[in-house]
């Protein structure tokens, strides 16, 4: 029996919040994305919109603004109300589902191909700190692009007209926030569940905007030939839309959701109740999840 | 030795649906380096997954230190894993991989920056930091693998393959590394297929076959079990005939071949016990003359040919 040196002492130090430690995957991912001059033009460009927006609301509040560009009439043509943040929210959505496309496929795929899971979970990192910091790199930046600027501007719009609008209009900020929370989950883990099961980039990408028109046509199809509303539960975007349209406006909405996430009303033979948007939600996160589960392993099970 | 010094398998299998991993394996290793000796498919890997939390086993009991591997939080601070496959994320510089892996342990980031510099220190890659993974040559990349391993200053290095693709000079560099983290008193769990290095290195070897445990132990324990092959001993002495002579009026002598320049008797006994001490006999009663006497095949090599021979691929 050797006689060792008993020289060894383990790292005894303050250790970080396990928090900060997802943090580390979407550090270096978003090193990787800027230096891809594409994807970062494309993600300058989708603050055009909630620029825009900015503008339109103090045009709207600045009497001498309006009359320098001969539109004192514009107050009552442009509304700053829930159509108008909706509209706002399903167009970044809809842009949101681009970077999703674009990055998405490029999270997880990767460590696969390059036999890294095992140099993640060997460490104090379970499978699901690494799925969260993956869906970090895409939810940082979809947030920054929906409800973020949404907030904003309601905080802009509610600085301009008041405490009064404000508080009559605090479901429009309940709205924004909890409506992009509804969207960008679903969109993380479809995004990385893709990612992780198809490897040729461009195909997850596609898959992506695949399961979200494939099925909205499949349902306009089943509403068309059936004269039913019950297609419309194969619409992951009417999904989104008819919870918005309810998280925007209670119980009686008078819109029919948003740009790309609508939601008609009075459709034939009547709208499939809520709940069903939210189990089928559920359930597609769920499918997400599962895969996921399937596929991120610290070693590669071989059959 | 009390179970918070050894990594314990207790009766462990694993299984990939109908494909055997390893079988009911039951270990207890202690501190210094161990070398995982087996033919590709018997469960080397496994064995190691098992041991770094990155399988589950079907069945059975593990134990690294006293922690179970499937506490990742405990496990990770006390284990360094380096795979044997070319693993590292996508666009990260050596720097980068090792920084951003050890505030993965919690570390502090002044704290990882110090251990990522001491550990690129340690495998040479200091030049090489800045530089991109993917730009690496092979042995560089196992080099940091290595470091990655280390960095954390883990009580349990797992290192599936680590010398593969190595220069010699990196060869002899590492192998001195792993001598000095074992002398430590940790436990450096080795994969090789480079028996001759196996040998050289290892405190303890483990022999496995079709994910069986065909031996464990120190290799000359395990050589002296393997009854049913003679015992190969050399025998350098100025009259190695009169020698083979007079042992061959022994029964547990069962050949003996004069080498080289006519000096050497390489001997086969069933007994090594009783050769020597009736070597000694001889040798006082007719005044031989011998230079030396030495074991012959109580290395890896012959170990493994005895036990596992060429049934398994290459090695």
């Amino acid at each position: 029996m050797a006689v060792y040196k008993k020289t060894y002492r383990p790292y005894e130090g303050r250790l970080t919040a396990s928090w900060r430690r997802l943090l580390v995957i979407p550090q270096y991912a978003f090193e990787d994305l800027r230096r891809s001059r594409f994807l970062t033009v494309f993600y300058i460009t989708t603050f055009i919109y909630p620029l825009i927006c900015a503008l339109i609301i103090y045009v709207q509040h600045n009497a001498s603004a309006l009359r320098l560009i001969n539109a004192e009439g514009a107050q009552r043509l442009i509304s700053i109300n829930v159509p108008f943040y909706m509209g706002m929210l399903g167009w970044q959505s809809m842009l949101a589902l681009f970077l999703a496309a674009f990055i998405g496929p490029g999270q997880i795929s990767p460590d696969l191909a390059n036999n890294a899971l095992s140099l993640y979970l060997a460490r104090p990192f379970s499978r699901v700190e690494y799925v969260l910091g993956k869906m970090l790199v895409l939810a940082i930046l979809i947030s920054l692009m929906t409800w973020i600027p949404g907030l904003l501007l309601f905080g802009l719009e509610g600085y301009l007209e008041g405490w009064d609008w404000m508080s009559a209009n605090s479901r429009i900020a309940s709205g924004l926030f909890f409506g992009s929370w509804v969207w960008i989950p679903v969109l993380c883990l479809l995004a990385l569940a893709l990612s992780a099961w198809v490897k040729w980039k461009p195909a997850a990408g596609g898959l992506i905007f695949g399961v979200i028109f494939v099925g909205q046509a499949f349902g306009a199809m089943v509403n068309h030939i059936q004269r039913t509303s019950w297609g419309y539960l194969f619409d992951i975007n009417y999904l989104i839309g008819s919870i918005w349209v309810r998280l925007f406006e209670g119980e009686n909405p008078t819109t029919s959701g948003a740009v790309f996430f609508r939601a008609p009303l009075g459709s034939e033979g009547g709208a499939p109740p809520l709940w069903c948007s939210w189990t089928l939600l559920a359930g597609l996160a769920l499918v997400c999840l599962y895969m996921l589960r399937r596929k991120i392993r610290g070693a590669e099970v071989v059959r | 030795m009390t179970e918070n010094t050894l990594i314990t398998f207790a009766n462990v299998s694993r299984f990939y649906g109908e494909v055997l991993g390893i079988n009911k394996v039951n270990l207890s290793v202690p501190p210094g380096i161990t070398s995982l000796v087996g033919p590709n498919g018997s469960g080397k890997t496994t064995l190691m997954n098992l041991m770094s939390g990155l399988l589950r086993p079907t069945q059975g009991q593990i134990s690294v230190l006293g922690v179970p591997p499937d506490h990742p939080e405990k496990l990770g601070r006390i284990l360094g894993y380096c795979t044997q496959f070319d693993a590292f994320p996508k666009g990260l510089t050596g720097w980068q991989f090792l920084y951003s892996f050890l505030l993965l342990h919690g570390m502090s980031e002044a704290e990882s920056r110090q251990r990522a510099a001491a550990a690129l220190e340690r495998v040479n890659m200091m030049d090489a930091a800045h530089r991109l993974v993917a730009a690496y040559s092979k042995g560089m990349r196992q080099r940091i693998k290595l470091a990655q391993a280390v960095a954390h200053d883990p009580q349990v290095l797992v290192l599936d393959e680590p010398l593969n693709g190595l220069d010699p000079m990196a060869r002899a560099e590492t192998i001195a590394l792993f001598r000095e983290w074992g002398d430590k008193g940790r436990h450096v769990i080795v994969s090789s297929h480079i028996l001759h290095e196996v040998d050289r290195i290892s405190d303890q070897v483990i022999l496995l076959s079709h994910g069986y445990v065909v031996a464990e132990g120190q290799i000359q324990g395990v050589r002296s079990e393997v009854k049913e092959q003679p015992m190969q001993i050399l025998v350098r002495c100025d009259r190695p005939a009169d020698l083979a002579a007079r042992l061959f009026q022994q029964n547990h002598v069962v050949e003996a071949k004069i080498h080289g320049d006519g000096r050497n008797l390489l001997l086969r006994t069933k007994d090594a016990d009783s050769f020597y001490l009736l070597l000694n006999r001889i040798v006082l009663d007719s005044g031989l003359d011998v230079e030396s006497v030495a074991p012959a095949d109580d290395d890896v090599n012959s170990v493994y040919q005895y036990l596992i021979g060429g049934e398994g691929g290459t090695v």
